[in-house]
């Protein structure tokens, strides 16, 4: 989605927000702007495409205080003038916006009709008219009484060439965090990571707060003026983990950090004690809610929270769950998301409380505005995740799924102390099982060439082991665009049989458990059509090796808990189609990392 | 300066450590034993590090990505077949455009014998240490502080100076490597044997500091003992009442040590471990990360690292055990002094007992002698006695 990133101190502006950017630039975005402050007036420079774009058109601007914005089209096409930042009629003023204005159509005749001339399509720039007819010196106050009157969901910055050393913003619905450096510089952001090379304490705003920042500090103010205090979170990530550490990209990076990433995100909760800590009470049935690469994560969840705590379990993706009538349906609401800002999963969590629901939050990211709503948190401890494809946060998220079953598995008293000592010492294995897959990544890598030409690819999973087929094939179509579908293995038959033939390979993933003799006779099926079946199983599976023509080996485990290592297989094998099919893998078009919009 | 580090190797002689990480990556103490000497050059200021990586690569640069978390700047270069150091070095040219240094990544060694380096720099120099067993190393013939000779693993005895493989070059060196390795001839020692030839001056430098080899797996264990020996004790976690600490242990963060523990330091216990009840550890042993151990169990002198689980009743000594490997009740290693051949040469051994690879299983009541290797991957089933060693990937029933 868009990023924001602003900077007011005592060094040149334009170079530390163009970096600031740079940092932003995973989120995902198809053009990019810059404005400071400058001696005569607003220095303002935009082009769409990539910030090297920008970067090779930038001017020099001298200015201490200036914004940035990567912005992500949804009203509008890409193009330079839909491009971010947007000034007023007077060019003195200037802003950015993450977000959707709904009745912007409606605020954009009546400034017309007061003699506003727009210059662009966007809902964006009706922001910068409406503060603008509202700004009588005390530029505060004029954001104040905008947001007033805005509908829909917003993070706004803003500048003006009469408060130079000034930046003031404000949030609804969508993600602003502010810091200070130690060097009395004053800086906010969409996210953490461009403010990481200055500070590591942030402060998050919530719907409703606008902030100013003016000589090293900053100053939170509610709709009404009045003066609000918001905790400080420390965010333990270096600038560093965002580099890229001599790897090719940052998919491969944090592909191979997994059996760390796994390993910090069980380390210290798996003692009866940290159990017990975080499980809730009185649960008779759990609802997951979640999008994209976290609702795959979730449905593998609802196996595992059936088969070891045996609630009853269902998964909805976020954007549906409000249409959902029942008062209170489930006794548990697990919230995930990566970001902890996805927007639909925010809402769905809104709406579970409102409803009365207990939740818990599923996220990666510390003091995110899904871990101040709900009502406790698992972090899953993953590092940024840079990639726009998400890898070592979907296995820290089944890590997290895992704990959380095990937690009201003993609650319940459904899982005997016995069965969970077996079950931890498994989870305990799985860094070093994720390693073996890593080190197995040649030959991951030659099955990758047999499929880089490919037109559509079929994965197929049972169980457990059906979400780690949609998962699979949600990796192979983001980075390669090659289509892929995953389905239950049961379900081919009813339908996409028909469109399987010798060109048409079908991914199956086939570990030891009670589906096993299903998927051997489903690859059979496939085989019979002449369709190349690749499988993902065992490595000691010669009866699998014989009926395939490709076998990718992953080590045993619990069949719980195969697909995460089946899972880090199809991500080397969509990471290495997609290289060689020279696409751009860690800026897939058209996608962004977090969704802020609905 | 920039400095180059080699760190491109199996290390085939300690496997099955080495099944998914470079030697470089074993801990050695609180920490890989690479990251030695990225610390020592961290500490004479030199922060501009070309690390070249070939074998498991991956493990390196995941762990110090870019070098910021240890304070320095970290490229990295990948030597893709493992000729020799020569053509290693060779493969960081391009990041080299002025004299440098040149760091073995699989020793332990300090700042100030980099600094000692620095203060005495010729054409090219090298730091020079005495050993007890020249015969394995580089061999240096000195006269005065210029060296004469140097030869690679001699037959026979010269003096007892040999190459801590840690050099200063002046620039202009990398156009004779080239030649050399042209040639065929990949080992660094190799092309400076032709530098002093060719008439460069070449300055031996006798070095006191600390400089410690890894060989074989068990020297791990009496590096780990003389590390950890000064090593700083830190406790987080928590420690139930009931539990004995004495001398220097530390605890990382989210470790739980039950009741009835007893523990004598030197001993460094890593993050979200459960120990206990009534477990013993004695000097001196370094367990990692989410490690378990039940109760009634004896660890001394050993090397437990990250994921591992150990069962009770268990008498572990002398040993290592790698990632991720299970452990059921009773498992018994029998550590004594072994005379054991490798590579037809009969090694002396003070005491030992067992290594075992990574994510192998070890069923209940399991005997092991003494200086047996269990391998990685493994499944030794309930009640046996291991008298040889074991493969990776076998099932011993």
């Amino acid at each position: 989605m868009c990023g924001i990133v602003g900077y007011t101190g005592n060094r040149q502006a334009l170079g530390l927000l163009v970096e600031g950017l740079k940092r932003l630039e995973y989120r995902g975005y198809d053009s990019a702007g810059v404005v400071v402050i400058g001696g005569d007036g607003l220095n303002l420079q935009k082009a769409k495409g990539m910030i090297s774009e920008l970067e090779k058109r930038l001017q020099p601007a001298e200015g201490t205080t200036g914004l940035a914005h990567t912005r992500w089209a949804t009203h509008g096409r890409p193009s330079d003038e839909n491009a971010h930042p947007f000034l007023d009629c007077t060019g003195r003023m200037a802003m950015v916006h993450n977000g959707i204005i709904e009745n912007f159509q409606e605020l954009r005749e009546r400034l017309v009709a007061k003699g506003h001339r727009f210059t662009s399509d966007t809902d964006t720039e009706t922001i910068v008219h409406l503060i603008e007819s509202h700004y009588k010196g005390d530029l505060v106050a004029a954001v104040r009484k905008a947001c007033k009157e805005l509908r829909g969901t917003y993070a706004i910055a803003v500048l003006h060439a009469d408060h130079p050393g000034t930046l003031v913003a404000a949030r609804f619905e969508n993600p602003l965090v502010v810091g200070v450096s130690a060097e009395g510089e004053a800086l906010l952001a969409s996210d953490v990571t461009p403010l990481l090379p200055y500070t590591n304490d942030f402060t998050f705003l919530e719907d409703g707060d606008v902030v100013e920042l003016k000589g090293g500090a900053f100053r939170i103010t509610d709709l009404a003026g009045k003066r609000v205090e918001r905790p400080t979170h420390h965010v333990d990530w270096s600038v560093e983990d965002a580099q890229k550490g001599g790897f090719e990209h940052f998919m491969l990076k944090e592909i191979f950090e997994q059996p760390h990433a796994i390993l910090q995100s069980m380390m210290g909760r798996i003692s009866d004690e940290a159990l017990e800590a975080i499980a809730p009470k009185n649960v008779d049935k759990v609802k997951i809610v979640a999008c994209g690469t976290s609702y795959h994560a979730s449905l593998i969840g609802k196996y595992a929270l059936e088969a070891i705590a045996g609630l009853d379990t269902t998964v909805e993706m976020s954007s549906e769950y409000r249409y959902s009538n029942l008062a209170r349906e489930s006794a548990l609401v697990i919230a995930v998301t990566q970001s902890g800002e996805t927007i639909d999963t925010i809402s769905a969590l809104r709406e579970a409380k409102r409803r009365g629901t207990r939740t818990v939050a599923i996220s990666n990211v510390v003091g995110s505005t899904i871990t101040r709503e709900a009502h406790d948190t698992i972090y899953t401890r993953a590092g940024p995740e840079i990639g726009v494809a998400a890898t070592k946060t979907f296995t820290t998220q089944l890590v997290a799924l895992y704990l959380l079953a095990f937690a009201l598995g003993r609650r319940q008293g459904s899982l005997g102390a016995e069965e969970l000592r077996r079950l931890r010492e498994e989870l305990r294995k799985l860094p070093a099982k994720v390693q073996q897959v890593l080190n197995s990544h040649e030959a991951i890598k030659a099955a990758a060439a047999r499929l880089k030409d490919v037109r559509d690819v079929y994965f197929i999973g049972r169980n457990i082991n059906y979400p780690a087929a949609l998962e699979g094939a949600l990796k192979l179509k983001e980075i390669s665009y090659i289509h892929a579908e995953g389905y239950p293995a049961g379900e081919l038959k009813h339908g996409p049989i028909a469109l399987l033939d010798a060109r048409t390979p079908v991914v199956a993933i086939v570990v030891d458990d009670a589906v096993r003799s299903k998927m051997i006779s489903n690859i059979g099926e496939v085989s019979a059509r002449d369709a190349p079946v690749y499988a993902v199983g065992y490595e000691d599976d010669l009866e699998l090796a014989k009926v395939v023509d490709v076998l990718l080996p992953i080590p045993r485990t619990d069949p719980l808990f195969s697909p995460v290592v089946a899972v880090v297989a199809l991500q080397l094998l969509a990471y290495y189609v997609a290289l060689m099919r020279g696409c751009s893998i860690d800026k897939p078009r058209n996608l962004a990392k977090s969704v802020t919009v609905e | 300066m920039k400095a180059v580090v080699l760190a491109a190797g199996e290390g085939t002689r300690l496997r099955p450590l080495t099944v998914s990480r470079p030697k470089v990556m074993l801990r050695v103490g609180d920490r890989p034993i690479l990251q030695y000497a990225i610390d020592a050059l961290r500490e004479v200021g030199v922060r501009d590090i070309i690390i070249v990586v070939g074998y498991q690569k991956e493990r390196i640069q995941t762990f110090f990505e870019d070098g910021e978390r240890f304070g320095v700047n970290i490229s990295y270069v990948a030597q893709r077949k493992q000729l020799g150091t020569g053509h290693a070095l060779l493969c960081a040219r391009e990041h080299l455009d002025s004299d440098f240094l040149v760091v073995p990544g699989d020793n332990i060694l300090d700042g100030a014998m980099i600094a000692q380096l620095l203060d005495h720099r010729s054409e090219v120099t090298v730091l020079a240490t005495e050993s007890a067993q020249p015969r394995k190393y580089g061999v240096l013939e000195l006269d005065g502080d210029r060296v004469v000779r140097i030869i690679e693993k001699p037959p026979r005895r010269i003096s007892n100076l040999i190459s801590t493989g840690i050099y200063y070059f002046e620039h202009r060196f990398l156009e004779l490597l080239e030649r050399e390795v042209g040639a065929g001839r990949f080992e660094l020692s190799l092309a400076v044997q032709t530098a002093i030839d060719e008439g460069f001056k070449v300055r031996g430098q006798l070095t006191k500091g600390l400089w410690l080899d890894v060989v074989f797996p068990w020297d791990l264990l009496s590096l780990n003992s003389r590390v950890l020996t000064d090593g700083p004790s830190r406790q987080a976690g928590t420690v139930e009442s009931g539990v004995t600490l004495v001398g220097p242990v530390s605890i990382g963060e989210g470790s739980v040590l039950r009741s009835g523990t007893y523990i004598k330091g030197p001993v460094s216990i890593g993050a979200g471990c459960e120990i206990g009840p009534n477990v013993v550890v004695y000097p001196t042993t370094s367990i990692g990360d989410n490690v378990t151990i039940s109760p009634f169990s004896e660890v001394r002198n050993s090397l437990v690292m990250d994921n591992v689980s150990i069962g009770g009743h268990s008498y572990i000594s002398h040993s290592i055990i790698d990632e991720g490997t299970t452990i059921q009740s009773h498992f018994v290693t029998a550590a004594e002094p072994k005379l054991l051949l490798i590579e037809n040469e009969l090694i002396q051994i003070d005491k030992i007992g067992t290594i075992v690879g990574e994510s192998t299983e070890i069923g209940h009541r399991v005997v092991v002698d003494a200086g047996r290797t269990i391998g990685a991957y493994c499944r030794v089933e309930a009640g046996v006695r291991i008298i040889k060693d074991v493969p990776d990937s076998a099932r011993v029933v």
